[in-house]
């Protein structure tokens, strides 16, 4: 079972390195749900797959061989958070294509990206400042 | 003196809103606090005079012995009336200044953020609390410079400041711990001077501080930032440069000099550095023609001497320093506020059309008079005692002092023509010529000035009560050992009056040929060639140029680039673990043994993400994501995970949803094969590297044992502790509740942010009819009781989650799910007035259940979050039930939130 799972999880990660490589921003997104698939079953297998029955217990009976459930409790968050990164992930997706109408990864980058501040400009407006007030020092009054 | 930081501080936060609901008036309250801070330290004068201290201290980080320790002596002392009573006037006189200004709450904030970080630091006697507080005053400044931030000059005055400031900042902080570390301890009081002396760290102490304090002081060659400072509005400047900010660098050297002032290598760099600096600020100084960096080159000037002063380690010396910062405070806060009266009076600040104001401006003439008189040295002054002491304690110093001395009587000299300047320039002669009629100023803005430069002559008067009680302590605190204070005008003809008396005379001939000094000065061209701004921006593009040359290796902004090295890096760490721990790491493995379903479930998992991995239709991309996450509930659930299983089916379906309303908006998909060969080649070799990487890693993992029974504690306590058959939601919202309140928070903002992003921003339009596609008349019918049917078992699942598969996890996915199908098939509108309210207030209100089951455990004197029970009527009712509401609402509303904006834009 061990085996199977972490055959799956690398299977999983490596088909979501893939879509994460390309250049279209859609199988970009896929990745990030594939990816995340597959971190969510690595951590349920950290947990092994020892027990033969699901962790459920009673008032008198606590069964002889439960499953582990403390990775249990961590993935089902991690699945409902992992979904809230998805839709993000599709927000930015949509809002991209909206604003900019392109969905390559790299393009994005080129288009967004602002220029530095204003650091050169600001400083040859003081240095004209600078030199009007000279020629007024050396005209005599 | 804890209790006077702490409320202007909170003042500081109270003024955007007093100033707000009180308009004009805020300026009047918000003056009580510094005025208060005030009247407590002169209150402590006697006590100060004595030569007693007042120690307080706060523990900070009891752990480390880190507190909070403040320290009131001489030195101290004086700084803090000055600055917290000059700090008063300011506030008073920048509500005025200011007074129609749409930003004055923030300016107040700033302002009194900035006198508290400034006491703070006079006050503080612990090395790393001072600076803490010195560093606070760089950000505060570059705040205040930087407040008309509309203007380019503005931010890159404020920018300069903060960067030079801050920069020294850093050398002051080695320096600091230097210090503590060869002075054995961290408070200036404790310090060992003897093993300072001693140690090999000595040079080292020295340079490093000097550093900061001159940069802070604005020694040449850091002077630059001073005037361009000038930017910010003036009761900036006036503050900045009369009691505080720049004042910093230099308490801190006074402060210091009994520690360090043993050596000579000490006073020769103070005095060499201050007397260039007084030189070039003064020559400067006569060249302007904007009265207020006129006024900002004459500061520059006058802390050279100060500098200076402090070097000379002679008691007359020593006296001469805090006499001199005491007038200087005065008069320069008092000049600085009446120019910018004169600037919001008449509209200008050329020196070039001024004249003849004193008949419009009286009270602002009278208050500039008296400060230029102090400033101009001029007996009986106080600026005069303090210029005599100087020449006095520079002559005791013998030959290198002549020299120095005629550094002393020049720069005076041009400091009293430029008093000239100010005063006869201004306000004698004929009338000037004025964008705006003239008129005297209101009561706050002549009120500063007037009680300042009164304040110079009394004190330079009756010399013998600041002699008593203030300058004798402040003196003590500065100086190596004891010294006799006796101030006086007249002391008899000494070479200290003649000196004076050749300033004076020097001064009055620079005034009466100022053309010709300033003709004569402009002639040496190649030193104006040599713009320190120039140099300056060219350093910091050379910094810029730099730094982007060393981030564009990593920093190039391709997302692919990133992930290749990142996944790079990663498989190669796993590659190289492996090849050192050899197949042992495989040796120990005990595996479960497999079933038909895990193997269906991986498979389905597997060729799902394969196929969207190279499928291009939009229609089969969802399909394909959707199979694989099915498969992997399949997985989960042959896994003994239910309640996980369940999850991710919900979260699946909901996913499939989702990227189909994004992507019939998108365009197809490229082909796979349309990149080019060799780049699909390196990237399949990438991808399968990281894939077995992975796999390999997780199998290493799962190969040791299990460490520990945490699993067996949860499965045992369950139900002893959390009441719940179902170990799985106790851990959620029971034992691990604070981690689960921390992951809906997370789940919440993402879906502020993305339903942000989906909806443009705005509140999308409701549409108020479902998807073309689901407009069939059997489907209409069947949603309809599906869609209550999928409501009513996700409340069956929140309220059994506790002993059976469920929760509020899960409850509030099924319920959206539910929600969506109207959605799509009736339109969001009436999905919208099925819910009643708006999703935001279910997310809201959910969070705050959460929040609110915590508090009920606090409230009964347990931990936050602990679990309570109570069965009414045997029904078991207890917080981690209304924990799991809150989830279940907290999930629903985010999921129904985003739902809203992607339906209501696409209609």
């Amino acid at each position: 079972m061990e085996w199977l799972a972490a055959l799956t999880v690398g299977g999983l990660a490596g088909i979501g390195m893939w879509l994460l490589l390309d250049r279209n921003l859609v199988r970009v997104v896929l990745g990030i749900a594939i990816l995340g698939n597959a971190i969510n079953l690595g951590v349920l297998t950290s947990g092994r797959f020892a027990g033969s029955d699901a962790a459920f217990v009673t008032a008198t009976t606590v069964p002889p061989d439960p499953a582990n459930p403390l990775p249990q409790a961590l993935v089902l968050t991690a699945i409902v958070i992992g979904f809230g990164l998805f839709t993000f992930a599709l927000a930015v997706l949509k809002s991209v294509r909206e604003s900019h109408g392109i969905t390559t990864t790299d393009r994005v980058t080129e288009v967004t990206e602002e220029a530095a501040p204003d650091v050169e400009e600001v400083g040859l407006q003081v240095h004209q400042d600078d030199a009007d007030m000279h020629h007024e020092a050396e005209a005599p009054r | 003196m804890l209790t006077a930081v702490f409320v202007i501080a909170f003042t500081a936060f109270l003024a955007p809103l007093l100033s707000r609901r009180l308009d004009d008036r805020a300026g009047w309250f918000l003056a009580i606090p510094p005025l208060l801070a005030f009247a407590w330290f002169v209150s402590c004068i006697p006590v100060i005079a004595r030569g007693e201290t007042i120690v307080e201290s706060l523990t900070w980080v009891p752990a480390l012995g880190v507190e909070v320790a403040m320290r009131l002596d001489g030195l101290s002392l004086l700084f803090a009336l000055l600055i917290t009573g000059i700090g008063a006037l300011i506030v008073l006189y920048a509500g005025a200044y200011l007074s129609d200004h749409h930003h004055l709450g923030r300016f107040y904030s700033y302002l009194l953020l900035f006198m508290m970080a400034m006491l703070g630091l006079v006050l503080a006697d612990d090395m790393i609390a001072m600076f803490v507080f010195w560093e606070l005053t760089s950000v505060a400044s570059f705040l205040l410079i930087s407040f008309q931030h509309e203007k380019s000059v503005s931010r890159r005055a404020a920018l300069q400041a903060l960067l030079i400031t801050g920069g020294g900042g850093l050398a002051l902080l080695a320096g600091l711990v230097l210090l503590g570390i060869a002075g054995e301890g961290w408070r200036f009081s404790e310090i060992d001077i003897a093993a300072v002396e001693a140690s090999t760290l000595y040079y080292g102490i020295m340079v490093l501080v000097l550093i900061g304090c001159f940069t802070k002081s604005a020694q040449v060659p850091f002077h630059l930032w001073l005037p361009n400072a000038m930017n910010a509005p003036t009761p900036v400047s006036a503050y900045l440069h009369s009691a505080t900010m720049v004042k910093a660098g230099v308490y801190l050297l006074a402060r210091l000099n009994p520690v360090m002032g043993g050596e000579m290598g000490w006073s020769t760099t103070l005095i060499v550095f201050g007397a260039t600096t007084a030189i070039v600020g003064a020559v400067l100084a006569i060249r302007q023609t904007d009265l207020k960096r006129l006024l900002a080159y004459t500061t520059v000037t006058v802390l050279g001497q100060l500098t200076m002063l402090i070097g000379t380690n002679t008691t007359y010396g020593l006296q001469a320093f805090v006499l001199y910062l005491l007038a200087h405070s005065l008069y320069k806060g008092a000049l600085f506020m009446a120019v910018g009266a004169i600037d919001h009076s008449t509209g200008t600040r050329e020196l070039s059309r001024l004249g003849g104001l004193i008949k419009a401006m009286p009270l602002t003439g009278a208050a500039v008079a008296l400060a230029a008189f102090s400033n101009a040295g001029l007996p009986p002054f106080f600026g005069f005692i303090a210029k005599e002491f100087a020449y006095a304690g520079l002559i005791q110093m013998g030959l290198t002092g002549w020299v120095v001395t005629i550094a002393m009587i020049v720069t005076n000299a041009l400091l009293l023509a430029a008093a000239g300047l100010i005063f006869i320039r201004t306000f004698l002669g004929p009338q000037g010529h004025y964008p705006r009629e003239p008129h005297e100023v209101s009561v706050p803005m002549w009120l500063g000035p007037m009680l300042l430069a009164i304040g110079g002559f009394l004190l330079g008067a009756w010399s013998h009560w600041p002699e008593t009680w203030l300058v004798n302590a402040a003196v003590q605190a500065v100086s190596r050992g004891e010294v006799d204070v006796r101030l006086y005008l007249w002391g008899g003809v000494t070479p200290a009056l003649i000196t004076s008396l050749i300033t004076v005379a020097l001064g009055v001939v620079f005034y009466r040929f100022r053309h010709q000094v300033r003709l004569h000065i402009a002639r040496w061209r190649v030193f104006w060639g040599v713009s320190g701004d120039l140099i300056w921006d060219r350093f910091l593009k050379r910094v810029f140029a730099l730094a982007t040359l060393t981030a564009s290796g990593f920093q190039h902004g391709s997302l692919r680039l990133h992930l290749t090295l990142l996944s790079l890096v990663l498989s190669s760490v796993v590659f190289v673990s492996l090849a050192v721990g050899g197949s042992e790491l495989f040796a120990r493995g005990e595996y479960a043994s497999l079933n038909v379903a895990a193997v269906m479930g991986s498979v389905l998992a597997l060729v799902g993400a394969g196929a969207a991995a190279v499928m291009q239709g939009r229609l089969a991309l969802v399909a394909a994501l959707g199979a694989s996450g099915l498969g992997l509930a399949l997985f989960f659930l042959a896994a003994n995970a239910p309640d996980v299983a369940t999850t991710q089916l919900m979260v699946e379906t909901l996913t499939v949803v989702f990227l189909a309303y994004v992507l019939r908006s998108m365009p197809a998909l490229p082909r796979v094969v349309d990149e080019a060969a060799g780049s699909r080649v390196a990237h399949v070799l990438i991808s399968v590297l990281f894939g077995v990487a992975v796999a390999v890693a997780v199998l290493v993992a799962v190969n040791v044992p299990l460490a520990g029974n945490i699993a067996d504690w949860y499965v045992q306590n369950s139900y002893p502790g959390g009441k719940g058959g179902n170990v799985v939601n106790v851990i959620l919202v029971d034992f691990r509740a604070f981690d689960t309140l921390g992951e809906i928070v997370v789940v919440a903002l993402a879906a502020l942010a993305a339903a942000t992003l989906l909806g443009g921003g705005q509140l999308t339009e409701m549409t108020r009819k479902g998807e073309p596609e689901f407009d069939s008349v059997m489907l209409r019918q069947a949603v309809r009781p599906l869609a209550g049917l999928l409501v009513l078992v996700s409340l069956v699942l929140l309220w059994r989650g506790h002993n059976l598969p469920g929760g509020g996890f899960i409850g509030g996915l099924v319920a959206a799910v539910g929600f969506i199908l109207v959605v799509v098939t009736f339109g969001n509108y009436q999905a919208r007035a099925l819910m009643w309210v708006r999703p935001t207030l279910l997310v809201g209100v959910g969070l705050a259940c959460a929040v609110g089951s915590g508090f009920i455990g606090l409230l009964a004197g347990h931990d936050f979050l602990k679990g309570l029970w109570m069965f009414p009527l045997g029904l078991p009712l207890g917080t981690p039930l209304l924990f799991d509401i809150g989830v279940f609402l907290t999930v629903f509303g985010s999921v129904m939130h985003m739902m809203q904006r992607l339906a209501g834009r696409s209609a």
